[in-house]
């Protein structure tokens, strides 16, 4: 995994899925559809992204179409960079 | 030339396999397709089936032999015709329960559903860019055989104005105001202030395809890059089963674009198959609990009652549940691979949780439109506060959008503070949820969980802690008055062994949750998602199989009386007693006593046009007395758009002089709304038809009859009671006909609690003493006066009913009882018996007339879908009935009847 990916990957494991495998979260597993991400930790996320890649992601954004896998994270946050 | 050949087998095979299965869809639904055709699967649909199922095998093999290619198939060939096959049946199958259950409405289970079932093999064999077409085709196909052509072409043009205006050439503010102008003009003809060009039945639907998805759609064209699909954007918004459903999932734009053939399709599909099937299952659970489970609130009175409608009207909702899950089913068909609208929301374990449970589409919806923007806004307020205000946000939009759906339902607001307070604490619930959530964290995994007994104890007890608070949160939202539902609570009496019984249910179901928490149930809907697609199609089918051999009328035969009265019910779409009271009601009393969730009155009255409410109130005039209300003498008005009219005694009837004529046999007819003919036009009522066709049999006899209609809308026997004494007498009748009907004790608690409230004189010492002892007056609010009465209501009906019938027999008349219900009513047995034994004992001669509608389609006998009182058809078959009554038994009734003209005339 690249960068972006990884911190990612680290994050969600740390904060919603502590003591979960590392192996068992993919770059395309689903967070939101796959009820990882419920709009409380969804929120936590993108306040994470925001802080941690200096980016500002909109309320539009923050929905299965950009936040749904570690892949489609890492491209919305790479688009912003 | 190789690929002419093959191009030319394949559309040689997909034309006989469409051919085929349109010929097997045909022969199940055919029955339902041909007007006046008897129900059922005979043996002339099961050829015309199997013919059909031949067509479509040679279609696998005639195409091979005539362009000479091999016959044996590839193994992918084969897995697949396999898998189209297996679909091909369940969805036979399927077609067969929803029809055999009569799943929610006529448009549903005569027309979307073979519609869908055709359209699912023709739309799975087309080219992939052609099915999108094929579908926008279906779902407005679906449209015009639901609501006509013209209603259907309106419904089109209005969509299609509110779509273009979406894509119009113009800023996006404008759009977004030219849609709202064309929205308003739209709610002031929905509210009557304005003409519409069209039938009162399509706003439900109208409103429901455009009211809310206009909103996601302009949200999702603001946002989104995606080129416009025409088709797709048409489908999304004349969604086929939107047709036969007012109460439609809010699907999301970008997800309905996003999910489209996503997966592989037969796996689509059969969870297609699957989400119809527990559609229909929560569909068929939810007319038993509507039936036998559900209390009115008048009937509570000890805790075990209270407990019981507390759950019974939560467990209500199961039909919304199972209408959601048969309208994504149905998309499935069509490649939609939408998410779950709903997700075990009884087994939510906390508040939160229960939000992401209940309605997915709704709390989707609301993150997306109001709290992540809003959320955004306000974050510089800091993290918390802005999460706090956007969930009060989310509750406050919920609550105003859950009027203005209500509004386009029914073409009123309904403002209501039971509405304000259950959002308002779920709020409270949900946003202290949230930040216990942000503070201490939720537990996810990925895979199957490992539970200790100490977590699987705690997990359960949330979860019946939250079943059991959102039960009590429920009532209040459904309660119509935040006065009634504190009714409710009042004046329960605390009974030991119900309490009991109640914690040991409790603990019972903690213990169950336990076990399956740790039996690992909370991955059983993942789990089934996985099953291979051969598994879930056999159990699929297998479940199927069985629904249809229970709904048979050949299974339920072989039952006693109460076992086949609940087999029949949950067949049927019949409103139960406190909803059919209510129908009631509502026709003179002007109100809509129905909850947009609990209650199937809101699709009745939704199709109500408003011109009715007020012709009501103009065939009556207030007494000011026990009466309350009577007929005004020589009154002539359009009521239902046929003459009402009076005679100069003030019954709705033709002219009769004071005393009868010599050598005539003269009846006085008791009754309510029925028996004086509402809804139906002079002339048209059973008694003036009974009299008649007497009349014209004794012609040229000694006899001549009259049949006196002294009914009015609304009596009771209490006022059938003052009736008789004041006038009835007068008019020297030979025989008094009281005609009963279901409720008959409830209505009758009902009007003289309403008497007392209002604080109307009782003229009759029983009466008043009976009201002293239930401790009820003027300040007893109705509900608990009506609860506080029921314990008496069997005497009070058994002291009508003897003294009618005691005055009558006092005066040589002879009394006749007779049952007789409305079209549509739900006739319980017990209650029968039970008002007949009454009637019985006050020494009443019987006329049983409950099965008077048997073996007839009910709607074709209801004066219309929102008034079931008998038509011009209904009273001409009540007459027949009542006639074939009095020829088999002459001397019971006291009758004597003419000789016939014609021998054997029935």
């Amino acid at each position: 995994m690249q960068g972006i990916e990884a911190t990612v990957k680290d994050y969600i494991l740390g904060e919603f899925l502590p003591g979960t495998a590392a192996g068992e979260l993919t770059e395309s597993t689903p967070l939101i559809t796959g009820g990882i991400l419920d709009s409380i930790a969804t929120l936590k996320l993108v306040a994470f992204l925001e802080e941690r890649f200096g980016i500002e992601i909109q309320a539009h954004e923050a929905g299965v179409d950009h936040l749904n896998t570690i892949g489609y994270i890492a491209r919305l946050v790479r688009s912003k960079q | 030339m190789v690929l002419s050949r093959m191009l030319r087998e394949r559309l040689l095979s997909r034309l006989l396999v469409v051919i085929g299965a349109g010929v097997v869809v045909v022969a199940v639904a055919l029955d339902t397709l041909l007007p006046g055709a008897t129900p059922g699967f005979g043996r002339g649909q099961l050829l015309l089936a199997l013919a059909g199922g031949a067509v479509m095998a040679s279609g696998g093999v005639l195409p091979r032999l005539l362009v000479g290619a091999r016959l044996v198939p590839s193994a992918e060939e084969l897995r697949s015709l396999g898998r189209f096959a297996a679909l091909a049946i369940q969805l036979g199958l399927l077609v067969l329960v929803i029809r055999e259950f009569r799943i929610e409405s006529p448009a549903f289970y005569k027309t979307v559903v073979p519609l869908a079932a055709c359209g699912f093999v023709v739309h799975h064999l087309l080219p992939t860019p052609f099915r999108l077409p094929f579908f926008l085709v279906l779902s407005l196909a679906g449209i015009g055989l639901v609501f006509g052509w013209t209603n259907g072409a309106w419904l089109l043009a209005v969509g299609l104005v509110l779509v273009g205006l979406c894509h119009a050439p113009a800023p996006f503010a404008v759009r977004v105001g030219l849609v709202a102008v064309v929205g308003v003009s739209l709610a002031l003809m929905r509210s009557g202030r304005l003409p519409a060009p069209w039938s009162a039945a399509i706003w439900p639907i109208l409103g429901s395809m455009f009211m809310f998805r206009l909103i996601v759609y302009l949200y999702d064209l603001r946002h989104t890059r995606e080129p416009v699909n025409v088709f797709r954007s048409l489908s999304y918004f004349f969604l086929l089963p939107n047709v036969a459903f007012p109460l439609f999932p809010v699907v999301d734009f970008a997800t309905f674009r996003r999910t489209y053939y996503d997966e592989d399709p037969y796996r689509i599909y059969q969870r297609g198959v699957r989400w119809m099937l527990l559609g229909t299952t929560h569909l068929v659970l939810y007319r038993f609990v509507y039936q036998y489970v559900t209390l009115s609130p008048g009937d509570i009175a000890t805790v075990g009652d209270l407990a019981r409608y507390l759950v019974a009207n939560f467990l209500l909702y199961l039909r919304v549940s199972g209408q959601f899950h048969m309208i994504a089913g149905l998309l499935h068909l069509f490649g939609f691979r939408l998410p779950e609208t709903h997700r075990f929301f009884f087994l939510a374990s906390s508040f939160s949780d229960f939000w992401r449970r209940i309605n997915i589409y709704w709390k989707d919806f609301m993150m997306k439109v109001f709290q992540y923007p809003s959320y955004f806004q306000l974050r510089r307020l800091g993290d918390t506060t802005a999460l706090v205000l956007s969930t009060l946000l989310v509750f406050c939009a919920t609550w105003i959008l859950h009027s203005y759906q209500w509004f386009w339902l029914l073409g009123s607001v309904r403002l209501a503070w039971t509405d304000v307070l259950f959002w308002s604490l779920l709020a409270v619930l949900l946003v202290a949820n949230s930040l216990y959530e942000v503070r201490h964290g939720r537990t996810r995994t990925l895979g199957k969980r490992v539970w200790s007994t100490r977590q699987s104890a705690v997990f359960a007890l949330r979860t019946v802690g939250t079943f059991a608070v959102i039960c009590v949160l429920w009532s209040l939202w459904t309660s119509p008055s935040l006065t009634e539902w504190f009714v409710l609570w009042g004046g329960v009496r605390m009974n030991a062994p119900e309490l009991l019984a109640i914690v040991a249910v409790l603990a019972a179901a903690v213990l169950a949750t336990t076990a399956a928490v740790r039996a690992g149930a909370a991955a059983l809907g993942p789990a089934i998602a996985r099953q291979p697609f051969g598994r879930t199609a056999g159990l699929t089918a297998g479940v199927l199989v069985a629904f249809y051999v229970v709904g048979r009328p050949e299974l339920s035969s072989q039952f006693g009386p109460h076992v086949r009265e609940v087999l029949r019910d949950v067949r049927l779409t019949e409103l139960n007693k406190r909803d059919a009271a209510l129908l009631r009601r509502g026709y003179y009393e002007s109100i809509v006593g129905a909850n947009p969730l609990n209650s199937r009155l809101w699709e009745i009255y939704a199709q109500r046009p408003r011109q009715d409410l007020t012709d009501q109130e103009r065939i009556t005039r207030p007494t000011g007395d026990f009466l309350m209300k009577e007929l005004p003498p020589l009154e002539g008005v359009m009521f239902f758009g046929a003459p009402f009219r009076t005679n100069r005694w003030g019954m709705r009837d033709r002219d009769y002089e004071r005393l009868p004529p010599p050598a005539t046999y003269r009846v006085a007819l008791l009754g309510s709304s029925y028996t004086m003919g509402w809804g139906v036009g002079d002339g048209q009522s059973f008694e003036w038809l009974l009299e008649d066709r007497l009349n014209g049999e004794s012609r040229g006899g000694a006899a001549r009859y009259e049949i006196l209609n002294f009914a009015v809308g609304d009596y009771t026997p209490l006022q059938q009671v003052m009736l008789l004494e004041r006038k009835v007498f007068t008019f020297r009748p030979n025989t008094v006909f009281l005609v009963a009907g279901p409720a008959e004790s409830a209505e009758t608690i009902r009007r003289l609690a309403l008497i007392v409230r209002l604080g109307v004189h009782v003229p009759y010492d029983f009466l008043r003493e009976t009201v002293q002892a239930a401790g009820v007056d003027s300040a007893t609010p109705l509900l608990e006066a009506e609860r506080r009465l029921k314990p008496h209501e069997t005497r009070i009906l058994a002291w009508a009913y003897g003294r009618i019938a005691a005055l009558s027999r006092e005066r040589g008349i002879t009394p006749v009882w007779m049952y007789l219900p409305m079209p549509g009513d739900a006739t319980s047995l017990e209650e029968v018996t039970a008002l007949t034994a009454l009637a019985h004992g006050a020494g009443f001669r019987m006329a049983d007339l409950s099965d008077v509608y048997a073996g007839h389609d009910l709607a074709t006998l209801q004066v219309a879908a929102w008034d079931r009182h008998p038509n011009a058809a209904g009273h001409r078959l009540i007459a027949d009935r009542l006639y074939a009554a009095l020829r088999l038994e002459p001397d019971a009734f006291g009758v004597p009847l003419p000789v016939r003209a014609v021998p054997g005339d029935p």
